[in-house]
């Protein structure tokens, strides 16, 4: 199975993702904005965190599209069937433990439920499945990320 | 400044506090107006044209507010920090006295989206005061939901998450859907509270230091912003804090003007000609132009400018009555099903007056380019074409029936201000082609000229009445309309001024109230006075020479502004309450236009 296949998937898999997500915020089903988050990580300018999280959220979309291609690697099959229920695992994952607990471990600018907001200002954190940025948004990202594990698998798929 | 007594937190009129009774503060993205009595009624996020999170002024109950006030009886005075827009009240109550200085602060690093900063500081004694807020998302449509985040509460609804961070202010506390708490002061201490909000993206929580580092930080900007503007003239404290006004109103995105910050707030109180204020007419360009030139603002000049010549591509060479703050046509009306202001229903978003055919638009917007290029400011090739095009249009369509300026609903009439007007747009057209400014060869500036001369003789014939000695408010009608005044304004009257100065004393007799004037015949039972057309008589008056009466009509007129200086768009002249959209960026705008002209003829 051609790793090439599993970057470019990834490359327009994070496109996909981000496009659903940035359409979720501007229907108001969610106020999630992953490159806001892992921007503002870096720096605490608006303009510099935007710029860098997009930067920083194609490079863990490439990351996991490899993540993707160990799995369809060892399984010795791919489709976008598979993909999209990777996409759905990936979701929770994210929702569950990467961006509702590792990310406010790690972030230098966001609360956790033990921080007090005396001294620096702090993001929200997300919550659970990251519900603190809207109910909705547990739906909006296992959406997002069936589009994205779909397109993956079918790129690698396709380049054989 | 003046003091008002109230028994607590009470409101005055039937539970409604006066239109009057508000300030405003903002942060060039959208605005808030706080009554007297500490409640912030009307605040749109995140925009100024955004639906509301508190529209208490419109509904008491499903509205929404948020209230910080002392709980026992007080009188209260109230001023802006000296050039600035940040809003300081000072309550005196039997057992002490506590001053809140608040504002929408203007952002600095990782700051919250939008924040509305309270400080409440203790100057004698001990004041018992309590806050709350209860948000009410979309106009009051949508539920409201509390939680907390890391201890703070956190209020959700419509996309849109405010957090309430008290700090010496009593513990937050929760319940049907609103934040409260309740603190006393004692003498030198402070408290804060602050509510920050986010829209489609997490909340930036803030910690105290960085709002109070925020707020000093706003006060120092306003402070710089008013010391670098160039008007020295007479009333300057008027025109100051109306610059100031217009500034709060301008769309920081885009450099938009907003008409007002409201919707709805009624004419006439129980009417039902309640409208959304809240885009950028086209009319007011002219208006803004100039007064935006005259006290140095250059800067918003040119945003204003550059905004206007590119919202205008979307429907070239035709012109709509009003844009949106982003440049896109105006919305559709709707009816909310709200109580409205003191019972004045319905209340509306969105303007169908977008639409309507308004000649008087293209004289304001060809004699707004004149104005540019006269304060030295360039247009470029394309905007000059658009404008010539938008010039061979007048051309086209004068001839036609239209709303007219008070954006009538059900006439089409030959309004004499917008043939007026078209005159304008075609003269300051043939003007700017003389100069290079505007592309025409010799055909087309003769057509331009060609038809003025037209336009000219069927004012003159159609428009002018010789029994009452004025210009009639359309042609054939014997009604009258006030907005002829701008025919003096807008450089249509030459060196004959003398049926204008005729207009003026007519219009006095029978539209005039006071030192106010109403805008027509038609209506003048069914409203207040018209505060811009009120203005417009004083400038009209300094450039026809009556400049001791204009004058002393200002010297009347500013006398009606409320206690933080700031006009709506109309006020009953028998009890000076002010009515309509507040406030009003067409009615300061004629008070800076105005000031300058009787400045200018003094000189």
């Amino acid at each position: 199975m051609s790793v090439w296949g599993a970057l470019a998937g990834g490359l327009v898999g994070t496109v996909l993702l981000t496009t659903t997500l940035l359409a979720a915020t501007h229907v108001r089903l969610t106020r999630m904005d992953l490159p806001f988050l892992l921007g503002t990580m870096v720096t605490p300018s608006y303009a510099r965190a935007r710029a860098l999280g997009y930067a920083m959220h194609f490079g863990f979309g490439l990351l996991f599209a490899l993540g993707y291609w160990l799995i369809f690697s060892a399984i010795g099959t791919a489709s976008w069937w598979l993909g999209a229920l990777l996409g759905v695992a990936h979701a929770f994952f994210a929702g569950t433990a990467l961006v509702a607990v590792l990310l406010p471990a790690v972030h230098p600018r966001m609360g956790d439920e033990l921080t007090a907001a005396d001294s620096n200002p702090y993001l929200e954190p997300p919550g659970f499945l990251m519900t603190h940025y809207g109910r909705q948004t547990p739906i909006v990202m296992v959406a997002a990320h069936i589009a994205y594990g779909a397109v993956v698998g079918q790129f690698v798929a396709l380049a054989g | 400044m003046s003091a008002v007594a109230y028994a607590g937190s009470m409101p005055v009129d039937d539970g409604w506090p006066p239109i009057g009774d508000h300030a405003v503060i903002g942060d060039g993205r959208t605005v808030a107006l706080v009554a007297r009595d500490g409640a912030v009624n009307w605040l749109c996020l995140p925009d100024l044209d955004s639906p509301s999170v508190f529209a208490a002024l419109l509904d008491r109950r499903r509205g929404g507010r948020f209230v910080v006030a002392p709980d026992v009886p007080y009188e209260v005075h109230r001023r802006y920090l000296p050039g600035t827009n940040v809003l300081e009240s000072t309550y005196h109550t039997r057992d002490g006295t506590a001053r809140v200085t608040e504002a929408l602060t203007l952002p600095t690093g990782l700051a919250p989206q939008r924040e509305l900063v309270r400080r409440v500081e203790g100057l004698g004694g001990s004041v018992p005061f309590v806050w709350s807020v209860e948000p009410r998302f979309g106009y009051g449509g949508h539920r409201t939901r509390i939680e907390r985040r890391m201890g703070i509460p956190v209020a959700t609804g419509r996309g849109i998450a405010i957090s309430v961070c008290a700090w010496d202010a009593g513990e937050p506390r929760t319940a049907d859907g609103t934040i409260s708490g309740s603190f006393t002061t004692r003498d030198g201490a402070s408290s804060l509270v602050v509510m920050a909000a986010a829209d489609g993206q997490p909340l930036v929580l803030p910690s105290r230091k960085d709002s109070e580092q925020r707020l000093d930080a706003t006060t120092a900007f306003w402070e710089e912003w008013a010391n670098d503007r160039t008007y020295d003239g007479p009333w300057k404290q008027h025109v100051i804090r109306s610059v100031l006004i217009l500034k709060l109103l301008v769309f920081s995105p885009s450099g938009a003007l907003a008409a007002a910050p409201t919707t709805s707030l009624p004419e006439h109180i129980g009417g039902d000609r309640n409208y959304d204020y809240r885009f950028v007419w086209l009319r007011d360009a002219a208006f803004t132009v100039g007064a935006l030139l005259q006290t140095g603002c250059s800067p918003e000049a040119d945003s204003f400018f550059w905004w206007l010549t590119h919202a205008t591509r979307l429907t070239h060479p035709r012109l709509d009555v009003l844009y949106r703050l982003d440049g896109r046509p105006g919305p559709k009306e709707e009816e909310l099903p709200l109580e409205g202001y003191r019972g004045s229903s319905p209340v509306r978003i969105g303007n169908d007056a977008a639409h309507q055919l308004q000649l008087d638009t293209y004289g304001d917007l060809l004699h707004m380019a004149g104005l540019y290029v006269d304060g030295d400011r360039d247009i470029d090739r394309d905007s000059a074409k658009r404008l010539a095009e938008i010039a061979d249009l007048t051309c086209r369509i004068w001839e036609q029936p239209e709303s007219g300026i008070w954006e009538d609903r059900e006439r089409r009439l030959h309004f004499t201000q917008g043939k007026m007007n078209c005159a304008v747009a075609l003269e300051r057209a043939c003007e700017l082609a003389e100069r290079g400014v505007l592309p025409g060869d010799e055909q087309r500036v003769a057509r331009w000229r060609r038809e003025s001369t037209s336009i000219r003789r069927f004012v003159d014939t159609r428009c002018w009445s010789e029994e009452l000695q004025c210009y009639r408010e359309a042609a054939d009608s014997e009604e009258l309309d006030a907005a002829v005044l701008l025919g003096a304004i807008n450089r249509y009257v030459g060196d004959d001024t003398a049926r204008m100065s005729a207009t003026i004393d007519t219009l006095r007799r029978r539209l005039g109230s006071g030192p106010f004037l109403h805008r027509t015949t038609v209506n003048r039972d069914e409203e207040g006075a018209f505060l811009a057309c009120s203005f417009w008589l004083v400038d009209a008056l300094a450039r026809l020479g009556r400049v001791e009466e204009a004058a002393a009509t200002m010297d009347e007129l500013v006398g009606y502004a409320n206690d933080v200086g700031l006009f709506s768009e109309q006020i009953d002249p028998h009890t000076g309450s002010l009515l309509g959209n507040f406030p009003q960026a067409l009615t300061h705008l004629a008070l800076v236009n105005a000031a300058t002209s009787v400045a200018e003829a003094t000189r």
